[in-house]
């Protein structure tokens, strides 16, 4: 760890504090996983908003205030999710950007409706997160129950596979989406040998490999994360199975090439729209490579939108009263990097595409015609 | 001068392996490529100081040592005068502690957060007073505890979700699914002794958590139980809305929000102060249960086979039962606390019950003092209070944890509040503890 | 017919590959409770920190452009042997010497709290992202045809059974033979008895410890090249694991630390195969349950003496 970063990020933060007192600001929670395993999908979501603060701060900020970002940690973990929104909720806080990890956003959101916050979610893609009728809890990203339909049609018209494996990390993200491929494929009669849950974190998958093998499997869909799929694809090449696999957008991060090496190429991944290749977003790319961070993570421009949109409608608006913003939000549409955007009555997007891309050994990416 | 100059040279060559490896040299991934980087300058610095520094203490160890001696935490029972009068004080504190606890979430010195924390460190208390009795008094060491709060915690989720059983009807169920649970873990696995029991509990905790993961169609698997009702007070609910389905509301059998029958505006903070509220008479009415079960033949018969199994044998005792009641009726508080957390949360999934939070239980236990309920207080309130107190350093708060837990064990290994047996004195008369 | 059997053959040999590295981490485990009697939780991550060294090493010979592959092998397993031993040395200095002869159980919260302390160590110093390293070592033989079931058998794990056997033969040979061997096990029949026989207990409980940690940074080294990933979390799983296997084995016997480390690897491999993956870890814990129950010192413990 770099101490004299962190040194620096106290400092800075002080800083913060002190400036508080001087001015009127608007502050935006930004919470999800800073520790913990799936940190580094925290990191997209903190890079896209930290950035969309900074551009509308410069930009003079929202009707003369500025915003002020400040990171919770969660480490997408519910208990923890909850002191956290507690903490935010003590700090008066009005808007929240996160939560990350499905698990974590559920009880999380439960006290912000409770309390009057207004949460925009750029990562969480449970269904089940707008579902409970919630008047303040929106999100800039498409859902499970649209991507694996998504996925599922593309294996149906264009894979064509003969026996299918759907495998799932047991986890609400993976096994949601494996479930919802795993319900369209059997509605087609595409024959599926093998529905398996592996446990996160697990390194060795030799013997599912074998048993897929065995199956005489040509096609595997995984619902789940990058560290286990790149294992399984690695593994699989050792051992000789050939197969087509497939992933959502948690298994599309360059770490899976990483791991994989050659055996990512030809991966199918459903992915948003690459936002970062948009030629309109070529002057925000050039920000985040100035600043040294990565714009090609799934949850940075969803992010950056959440932002934009909190922005954007506290100017509509006047003020910070979340109700009003909420009517504002459901009844208006916005124009930001990730499309113009609208919500529905849940709080979900009105429309949000995916696109599946093919992998390549190098790391990059190419969308399938 | 030459006897301690060769283990200070050893122990700084050691120290300097062990950090300029991990601290010094940074694996990354770049792109695709792993590239190794070194740390900065000043990482470079603190390790040849960190380095210098254990050379210096090693060779000066002797020096030092009559120098820095680390302060002793006064007992509690040396603070109070002796006898009847010392009692008096016991009991006027208490009283006061608790009066305060009760009224603390009504003055300005509290916040929806703060309440909510203390909450979450009185289910802490209850867990660990459950666990006191099997590792602290019947000295069984349990690594799997955690299963039992499961339990508890699934059972009312359970029954709310198919059945809309209210909280109060679930509470003595999770209690007694919990106990039956112990009961059937307990009854092969007793014959074992010491560390294989530990493992055993441990695996247990882990099927038990593997096992609500797989049975997705009933437990919802990963995706947990969500919208687990709050407790009602009598009928009144802390909702802002009351969800009624419209039969019940033909029959006029729906439950009332508090603030409409009370004619107050709703507020979403008495909700937290109710649950708060709960927490701390669910507390209290464990602590006076095995306050009272410790001084029953039973609870000292807990104690006795800790102490000696074969001589409880021969006097008579029948341990399997002895330590079966243990087992039973410390998985009862477990299921009344995972009761009690299903209903806060109002959302739970099997990542909650993973093998560190019985580990952080078992620390509880350890670091209060076995066997001492005042320490166990305090033990729980720290380790709950603490990482959210080190939110500010969120990047070293489990670093600090861990070695807390470290030291200390080394510098107090009695725990914070050791236990005082209840003991009679020929002197001074009957001294309860 | 023989699909099947080849099938049976390929799993066993994924569950070995498996079990013999469970076996080198539980050889530490087993090692330190047959002679101070506490159980090291965190052993499991000095197999992590083993596993770090291994990957910088090996990125760090590869960067100065060393290509023999022998040579790159025995670097890392002899640095991260040496590293991954002075974490073992430390940890038993610092934290469980102060406890000697303290309640079992005071040793073994520190030893959780040690365990706790080195994950988020490694975590501020290296990062909580997967770490991934190319393979270095590919290919293998294949046994069957394509048609039916095709068996595989890397040179990777070749390499890890090899590695293994050698490991632990050598270090029946240190126990049975050597001067100090002979210490060990006189240090776990009777502590006080080898003290008060001029035998310096402290460097003997010091030794276990650093040959424990050695064992388990060959674990590490074996399991970084066979899987090529590492993060600072997988030292848990895999100590809980190796944990297991010691005690179904029988804590405090090596020879039982090594089949119950096989005997475990195979039987996650057979449930995965003939079963399902999902309940892999419940059938392993079940398994190491029913073992307790009929032989309660595991398989090959020596049965405890009630001393009256």
């Amino acid at each position: 760890m770099n101490f004299k970063k962190t040194l620096l990020g106290l400092g800075v933060s002080t800083l913060m504090l002190g400036a508080t007192l001087a001015q009127a600001e608007i502050k935006i929670a930004l919470a999800g996983p800073v520790t913990g395993p799936v940190a580094q999908y925290g990191d997209m979501q903190f890079i896209g908003a930290k950035m969309a603060i900074e551009q509308i701060n410069k930009a003079g900020g929202v009707n003369g205030e500025k915003l002020v970002g400040i990171v919770y940690d969660d480490a997408c973990d519910p208990k923890q999710a909850t002191a956290v929104a507690n903490k935010i909720v003590n700090d008066g806080v009005q808007l929240v950007v996160g939560h990350l990890c499905s698990s974590s956003t559920e009880p999380a959101s439960d006290i912000y409706e409770d309390e009057g916050i207004l949460m925009i979610t750029a990562a969480s893609t449970n269904a089940s997160i707008t579902e409970k009728g919630y008047q303040l809890i929106f999100r800039t990203i498409g859902l499970d129950s649209l991507q694996g339909p998504f996925a599922a049609k593309y294996i149906i018209d264009r894979v064509k596979p003969k026996n299918v494996a759907v495998i799932h990390d047991k986890q609400q993200y993976g096994e949601g989406l494996a479930t919802s491929v795993k319900s369209e494929m059997d509605k087609a009669g595409i024959n599926i040998v093998m529905f398996e849950g592996v446990t996160s974190g697990d390194k060795d998958f030799s013997a599912l490999i074998g048993k897929m093998k065995r199956e005489k499997v040509d096609f595997v869909y995984y619902g789940g994360y990058h560290p286990e799929l790149g294992a399984i694809l690695r593994q699989s090449k050792e051992k000789g199975f050939k197969a087509q696999f497939m992933g959502p957008e948690g298994v599309g991060n360059p770490d899976i090439t990483a791991i994989a090496g050659a055996a990512s190429e030809g991966l199918l991944v459903t992915l948003p729209d690459s936002f970062e290749k948009d030629p309109k977003n070529a002057a925000l790319v050039a920000a985040f490579k100035a600043n040294n961070e990565d714009p090609s993570g799934a949850f940075v421009f969803p992010a950056y939108s959440a932002v934009q949109i909190m922005a954007d409608t506290i100017k509509a608006v006047g003020s910070v009263d979340t109700e009003k913003m909420a009517e504002h939000m459901r009844s208006s549409s916005f124009s930001t990097p990730t499309g113009d955007l609208a919500f529905d009555a849940k709080g979900d997007l009105k429309q949000f595409s995916f696109v599946v891309y093919n992998w390549h050994m190098d790391g990059s990416k190419t969308a399938v015609k | 001068m030459n006897r301690p100059l060769y283990p200070a040279i050893f122990a700084a060559i050691v120290t300097l392996v062990l950090t300029s490896m991990m601290l010094g040299i940074q694996l990354k991934t770049e792109g695709i490529n792993l590239t190794l980087h070194s740390a900065s300058e000043f990482t470079w610095y603190g390790i040849a100081g960190s380095t210098l520094a254990v050379f210096l203490f090693q060779l000066f160890r002797e020096q030092l040592t009559g120098l820095v001696t680390l302060p002793e935490l006064p007992s509690v029972a040396s603070l109070l005068p002796e006898g009847k009068k010392g009692d008096r004080i016991k009991q006027l504190g208490i009283a006061f502690v608790i009066a305060a606890a009760l009224i603390w979430p009504f003055t300005e010195f509290s916040n929806r957060g703060a309440v909510d924390l203390a909450t979450l460190a009185l289910i802490y208390i209850m867990l660990g007073l459950g666990l006191n009795i099997v590792v602290g008094l019947a000295g069984l060491l349990d690594l799997g505890y955690v299963a039992f709060y499961a339990v508890g915690a699934y059972t009312y989720a359970l029954l709310s979700l198919y059945y809309d059983v209210s909280f109060w009807v679930a509470l003595p169920l999770c209690g007694l699914l919990a106990a039956t649970f112990g009961f059937l873990l307990g009854f092969p696995v007793l014959r074992l002794r010491g560390d294989y029991l530990a493992i055993v509990t441990l695996g247990f905790g882990e099927i038990i958590r593997i096992l609500l993961l797989n049975w997705t169609n009933v437990t919802g698997g990963p995706n947990g139980i969500s919208r687990i009702p709050k407790p009602d007070l009598f009928g009144l609910e802390f909702t802002k809305r009351v969800r009624c389905s419209a039969e019940d509301k033909l029959a006029d059998a729906c439950n009332v929000p508090f603030h409409e029958y009370f004619g107050i505006a709703y507020d979403p903070s008495y909700k937290v102060i109710f649950l708060y509220l709960l927490a701390v008479i669910l507390v209290l009415i464990t602590i006076y249960v095995i306050n009272r079960l410790t001084r029953m033949p039973i609870g000292r018969a807990w104690e006795a086979l800790r102490e000696d199994e074969i001589a409880c044998r021969s006097l008579g005792l029948n341990p399997t039962i002895v330590k079966l009641t243990a087992f039973t009726i410390g998985a009862t508080f477990a299921g009344f606390a995972g009761c009690f957390f299903a209903a806060r949360q109002g959302f739970i999934s099997p990542e909650s019950f993973v093998f560190i939070e019985s580990a952080i239980i078992l620390s509880i236990v350890v670091l209060g003092g076995m066997g001492s309920q005042l320490g166990i207080i305090l033990a729980a309130i720290i380790l709950t209070v603490l990482p959210e107190l080190a939110r500010e350093f969120q990047e070293y708060r489990m670093l600090m944890f861990g070695l807390l837990m470290v030291f200390m064990m080394i510098w107090r290994p009695q725990g914070l509040v050791p236990k005082s047996r209840p003991h009679l004195e020929l002197a001074s008369g009957d001294k309860p503890q | 017919m023989l699909e099947a059997l080849l099938y049976f053959v390929q799993q066993l040999l994924n569950g070995l590959t498996i079990g013999s590295t469970y076996a080198l981490i539980a050889i530490g485990y087993t090692m330190v409770y047959g002679i101070v009697g506490m159980i090291n939780f965190a052993h499991g991550e000095v197999y992590m920190i083993g596993t770090y060294v291994a990957f910088i090493v090996i990125a760090g010979l590869t960067t100065l452009g060393v290509d023999s592959l022998p040579l790159i092998f025995l670097a890392a397993l002899l640095i991260s042997m040496m590293v991954a031993a002075s974490y073992g040395f430390t940890i038993e200095r610092v934290a469980y010497r102060p406890l000697r002869g303290a309640p079992r159980l005071l040793a073994l919260i520190s030893a959780i709290g040690m365990s706790i302390f080195l994950q988020n160590f490694v975590r501020l110093a290296q990062g909580s992202r997967d770490i991934a390293m190319p393979s270095l070592i590919t290919g293998g033989w294949t046994f069957g045809s394509v048609d039916t079931f095709e068996a595989s058998l890397s040179y990777m794990q070749v390499i890890i059974f090899v590695v293994t056997l050698v490991t632990m033969g050598a270090l029946t040979l240190f126990i049975s033979k050597s001067k100090w061997g002979r210490a060990c096990r006189s240090c776990s029949q009777d502590l006080g008895m080898t003290n008060l026989l001029g035998i310096n207990t402290n460097n003997i409980i010091a030794l276990t410890f650093v040959v424990g940690a050695a064992l388990a940074a060959v674990a590490g080294v074996l399991l970084g090249m066979y899987y090529g990933v590492v993060n600072p979390y997988i030292g848990f799983i895999a100590g809980l694991k190796a944990f297991t296997a010691a005690v179904l084995g029988g804590i405090g016997s090596i020879p039982g630390a090594m089949l119950g480390g096989l005997l475990l690897g195979t039987t996650e491999a057979m449930t995965s195969a003939y079963f399902s993956s999902e309940y892999k870890d419940v059938v392993s814990f079940g398994l190491l349950i029913l073992v307790l129950l009929f032989r309660p010192s595991g398989l090959l413990g020596k049965p405890e003496v009630e001393k009256i």
